[in-house]
């Protein structure tokens, strides 16, 4: 649950769309007055130093930020080299022994362990160090500001991507996919509902049993580990809500409530259910592991599934690369009654509770902060995200940033990404996302002229067929939720929010495939020992506590 | 006057305590001294907090840990699991020791012997991928398809999601992933029984079963009862990768152990008191386990530890 | 022996039959995770996600091992896996024979106390922080000898080696007593040379031990790359692989590559090149160290 959660805060961030384009209206007479003042001490600030960053969130190759190109540059402007160390273990053991024996590195990006650091002090306050040396940082965070200070006032973490617009993912979040072929077949039918899509599934299927000599898969599902979420995402969704995770809050009263004891949680199981009992659903995929699934998706044998893009990305490949479009997918955000708003794109938010600090260790945070807002300049963002002009990008006659084929080819190098240090780079440490003011696109691969040149002529057809331009516009727009998504709010550790999540887990992780594999005639029965066994759990701590969140939020603090 | 004996004879074997003392002062300072740290089970233990400023919580961590509506449950799988295990290791792993002792090809023994150690090196990750896909009801179902070949089921059965069957499983993966390994020790023993006494029941006219019932099991006996009172002092220790990998949803009221409970409420939520009361409490366990399986031992005249 | 082997009953042949037959298809079961891995390993990770390797690389190639031994610490890891597994179990063997060998002798007084503290610390431990702070108080954090000296005897190897001893007649150590041996030398000289099949036993278990061991690594020296061994580096290299998947940067995918994702390697597939390159030199030492547990003791000669 824990990796999911993480993964939907990066990918939420990276589809954050932003309300207010006016962030740098009051910055052009602000920003010389600190870098003249900065100007007496510049030679002794560039004094080599070397700082130590540990990266809790992700794991990676260690390496010296000099050793990169990218690295190397920042080196030269500012002097500072970090020595960057990613976790390779369990991350509460090893935050645990670090904060316990003292041995912090300057710089902590703690991920989930952030509470930890706060509740041991590990981090140091940055208000003061932000307001004399962060001019930029203030400049692009501006429109957060407010967000980011704790309870006692004080700014300990800077958190990452402050979005400026909105720019459409190549990769679908949450959608219901379909093999092309099946569309194609049916000459290209929208479809809206989960009643549709299953109808369509199904005729398909029976004209075609088999696909490639195997016995075709009606509907795959994930269940595997913590990508159990999965199977429960869809629910909400299908409901015309957007996933926050236990619960849903009502746009009218702004109550939360949890999600796993509902009627569309219900509806969707027993959808499922239904499908097992006319042999549609892929009874092995309750129990199957992960490269199992992305075995069937890959072999082309399966014609729908829900998930999301990030987390299909091999199958997919396998599929571009076998040549036959037609088993490729494309997903579509459905619901359960035609004309249901579908909400399946995450509301613009700021996740707070991630980010970067700067620890009690910390040789000279003054420095630090220095070099955080150093690179946050917006020609040192472009030199981040899209490199040197030249090298790894170009800029056509209207100012469009573009790479070519062969820039595109060098940087899906892993090893290039490495070196010239993309990979250490792109995320956890601060920055913008959306757009620059000129309009380019902060990752280039929601940069149009970047996108387009990845689509297959598969890509294109399906696109045409559908009237799209690119795969995200088969969602409607996102509703402003201030409070958005609740699961990203911190649980004490030991707290009964903590406790509940976990245990509904178990409890679903039990029941769920229990009740899609349920004779049709016991579904309702079953539902109601499951619902009972749910309300042993203690959903009221839990909802007071979505509920306090939600609140927290709509008043502006940070949780 | 007995202490000053004892005295004496300590002072007699200054050799052997020379050779032993400083181990146990290393035993102390690496082994005993950390057992502080029990401490911390009876705290809501915040790292990065001083001693003297935790929270102390008596009993609470252990309360919570019985009181869970499924301790019974995940007991029971625990000792089961275990016992499983414990059997099926034991018996298998004596079984092959003597089986390779009769191979009459010194090569053709080494080499099985090598082979069947391999997949202790294999991580679990990897052996429970494998046996999945052995277990699949898809055309690479091997299990499903010999079964199906040989008439004993009419259609591929989904191993995996029947809780049922779920102990069977585990209990065959781990014979298979640790055989070869649990053999060696076996094999040792075996080298240190006297060839004259086979020579001896040859004369006597024993056959080969007689030979391997009353030379070969006798002299591994001592073996095997220490081996099996340190084992029965781990009965709690049923791991949790195995389950952990191959347990699912449908399987979990058989799957379920403690060090999986341990990992899901302790571990993986950052809450150490709740982690070090289970260690706690497999210690207490453990030692009265070791000490009665002694007890027992001492009682029927084997051999026994301490 | 041989002359048995000259009157072989049908009986005997029979069971020779099937214990050859029953032997192979072991061999059979426990290769074929090997040969999976080495097959998986060798194939192109991408097709190796759609399934159905088995015996035979479908798309044959070294990326794989190129991808995983391009990183120049991978050599240096191994040197210092090298060192700690045979300094380690040089070690681990001698102390634990020692100390086997003075609670191994009746008369010693202080034998059972001796053997209960070693034994009761195979139950319990204190945990990880306190630990960690011991090993920081006693300076070996950041320091290669914290693969060493925590693991210098373990009660278990205690035990089998005891055992072993008490197996040797009573005579022989007496009478090297008698010829005015002491203790240490009787130990030196007598036990050690006879307890050969059970220390190659021990050495094999320390060995793997230690080979394999990374949790030492990634508490105590992650920081410090020159310490780092072989098995975390590959962990390393295990989990960001991994990572590229499932716990997706938004730079590594997503900002960089235009897209279309560039995974030419898997977690699965350099899981499988891993666990070759991990357990290849220690699978080396077992078959190395079974001439030790064939020539064994030859006590024939010596009753009591």
């Amino acid at each position: 649950m824990k990796i999911s959660q993480l993964s939907y805060v990066l990918l939420s961030v990276s589809l954050v769309l932003l309300l207010a384009g006016c962030s740098g209206a009051n910055s052009g007479g602000k920003s010389s007055a600190p870098s003249a003042s900065a100007d007496p001490a510049a030679g002794e600030k560039k004094t080599p130093v070397t700082f130590t960053y540990f990266n809790a969130a992700v794991a990676g190759k260690d390496a010296n930020t000099n050793e990169t190109v990218l690295g190397k540059l920042l080196e030269d402007q500012t002097g500072v080299n970090f020595k960057m160390e990613y976790l390779v273990g369990d991350l509460n053991t090893k935050l645990g022994v670090m904060i316990a024996g003292g041995d912090l590195p300057d710089v902590v990006v703690p991920d989930s362990g952030i509470d930890k650091m706060l509740d041991a002090k590990a981090f140091i306050p940055l208000n003061d160090l932000l307001d004399q040396y962060a001019p930029n940082l203030k400049k692009l965070y501006g429109p957060y500001w407010d967000q980011m200070a704790s309870e006692d006032g004080n700014i300990y973490v800077i958190p990452f991507a402050a979005s400026n617009g909105f720019v459409p993912d190549m990769y679908q979040p949450g959608a219901f996919y379909i093999q092309q072929g099946v569309l194609k077949e049916f000459g290209y039918p929208k479809i809206q509902t989960l009643d549709e899509y299953f109808d369509l599934i199904k005729k398909y299927k029976e004209k075609y049993p088999q696909i490639d000599g195997g016995d075709t898969i009606g509907f795959e599902t994930l269940t595997d580990d913590w990508r159990f979420f999965t199977l429960t995402n869809p629910a909400p969704n299908l409901n015309g809500l957007p996933n926050e995770g236990e619960v849903f809050v009502d746009m009218e009263t702004k109550k939360a409530a949890v999600t796993g004891d509902k009627d569309f949680m219900k509806r969707w199981l027993q959808k499922l259910n239904e499908a097992n009992s006319e042999g549609l659903l892929d009874k092995e995929s309750l129990v199957a592991k992960y490269d199992q699934y992305i075995a069937k998706l890959s072999s082309g044998r399966v014609l729908g599934f829900f998930d999301y893009g990030w987390q299909i990305v091999p199958a997919v490949q396998n599929l571009v690369q076998a040549g036959n479009d037609d088993r490729n997918f494309i997903g579509f955000p459905l619901v359960f009654e035609k004309g249901t708003k579908d909400q399946y794109l995450d509301p613009p938010t700021f996740v707070t509770n991630r980010g970067i600090g700067i620890t009690t260790r910390a040789k000279d945070p003054a420095r630090i902060i220095q070099y955080f807002d150093n690179m946050v300049k917006e020609e040192n963002q472009k030199l981040l995200f899209w490199g040197e002009q030249g090298k790894t990008y170009e800029v056509d006659d209207k100012g469009r940033f573009y790479r070519t084929e062969e820039q595109i080819a060098q940087i899906q190098n892993p090893e290039f990404q490495q070196s010239y240090g993309f990979s250490y780079f792109s995320y956890y440490w601060p920055m913008g996302a959306g757009l620059f003011e000129d309009g380019n696109a902060y990752f280039p691969d929601r940069q149009p002229e970047v996108v387009e040149k990845s689509y297959t002529e598969g890509d294109k057809r399906i696109l045409e067929a559908y009237g799209l331009k690119v795969f995200t516009d088969v969602y409607s727009p996102p509703d402003e939720r201030k409070w958005y998504p609740v699961w990203s709010a911190n649980k004490q550790q030991g707290s009964k929010e903590q406790l509940f999540e976990q245990k509904k887990m178990d409890l679903q992780r039990k029941w769920f495939p229990k009740l899609i594999l349920a004779a049709p005639d016991k579904f309702d029965a079953m539902w109601g020992d499951y619902v009972a066994d749910f309300n042993k759990l203690d959903v009221k701590a839990y909802e007071d506590w979505a509920n306090s969140v939600v609140q927290d939020r709509l008043a502006g603090k940070k949780r | 006057m007995a202490r000053k004996s004892w005295l004496g004879k300590l002072a007699e074997q200054k050799t052997l305590l020379l050779m032993s003392v400083p181990f146990v002062l290393w035993l102390l300072v690496f082994r005993y001294i950390p057992v502080w740290g029990w401490s911390i089970a009876f705290q809501q233990f915040r790292p990065g907090t001083s001693p003297f400023d935790q929270e102390w919580v008596g009993f609470r961590n252990f309360k919570f840990l019985f009181q869970d509506e499924n301790f019974y449950q995940v007991m029971r799988n625990t000792l089961a699991m275990s016992l499983i295990n414990l059997v099926l290791g034991f018996v298998t792993a004596i079984v092959l020791a003597i089986l390779l002792n009769e191979l009459r090809s010194v090569v053709f023994k080494r080499t099985v012997q090598t082979i069947s150690y391999l997949p202790h090196f294999i991580s679990w990750v990897v052996a429970s991928s494998i046996i999945v896909t052995a277990l699949s009801t898809e055309s690479s179902g091997i299990v499903n398809l010999v079964l199906m070949k040989l008439g004993i089921i009419q259609e591929p059965i989904l191993w995996l999601a029947e809780g049922k069957y779920f102990w069977g499983i585990l209990g065959i993966s781990e014979v298979w992933k640790n055989l070869g390994w649990n053999t060696i020790i076996y094999l040792t023993a075996i080298t240190t029984i006297d060839p004259a006494q086979y020579e001896a029941a040859e004369i006597d006219g024993a056959n080969r079963l007689q030979r391997i019932l009353y030379v070969t099991l006798p002299g591994l006996k001592s073996v095997i009862v220490i081996l099996l009172i340190l084992n029965l002092g781990n009965i709690l220790e049923s791991g949790f990768e195995p389950q952990y990998l191959l347990g699912n949803g449908l399987t979990a009221e058989y799957s379920d152990n403690l060090d999986l409970f341990v990992l899901k409420y302790g571990i993986a939520m950052g809450n150490f008191s709740l982690a070090t009361a289970a260690g706690v409490f497999k210690t207490v366990i453990s030692i009265i386990l070791l000490f009665g399986a002694n007890h027992i031992a001492k009682r029927l005249g084997q051999p026994r530890l301490f | 022996m041989k002359a048995l082997a000259r009157r072989r009953s049908a009986s005997d042949r029979i069971f020779d039959f099937c214990n050859i037959v029953f032997m192979l298809f072991l061999a059979a079961v426990t290769l074929y995770p090997f040969l999976n891995m080495l097959a998986v390993s060798l194939n192109d990770a991408m097709d190796a996600s759609k399934g159905g390797i088995f015996l035979m690389p479908r798309i044959f190639t070294w990326y794989n091992y190129e991808y995983t031994l391009r990183e120049a610490a991978i050599f240096h890891s191994m040197l210092i896996s090298f060192l700690r597994t045979t300094i380690g179990t040089v070690v681990a063997v001698f102390c634990s024979a020692m100390v086997a060998y003075t609670v191994s002798r009746q008369e010693y007084v202080l034998r059972k106390w001796v053997a209960l503290a070693f034994i009761l610390t195979m139950y319990f431990n204190g945990g990880l922080i306190p630990t960690y702070l011991l090993y920081k108080e006693l300076h070996l954090l950041n320091n290669f000898w914290v693969y060493i000296i925590p693991g210098i005897i373990s009660a278990f190897n205690v035990i089998i080696i005891r055992s072993f001893i008490e197996g040797i007649p009573e005579g022989i150590i007496e009478s090297a007593k008698i010829d005015g041996a002491g203790d240490f030398t009787t130990f030196m000289r007598i036990v050690l040379p006879l307890c050969t099949p059970v220390l190659a036993t021990v050495s094999l278990f320390v060995a793997v031990w230690q080979w394999n061991s990374w949790f030492d690594v990634f508490l105590y020296n992650s920081s410090n790359i020159n310490l780092s061994t072989l098995q975390y580096e590959l962990m390393k290299i295990l989990q960001s692989s991994g990572g590229s998947m499932t716990q997706k940067t938004v730079g590594d995918v997503f900002s960089n590559t235009g897209g279309q994702a560039m995974n030419q390697v898997t977690p699965a597939s350099i899981r499988a090149t891993m666990t070759i390159i991990a357990s290849l030199p220690i699978i080396m030492v077992y078959p190395f160290l079974q001439k030790y547990f064939v020539k064994g003791m030859t006590l024939g000669g010596v009753k009591e």
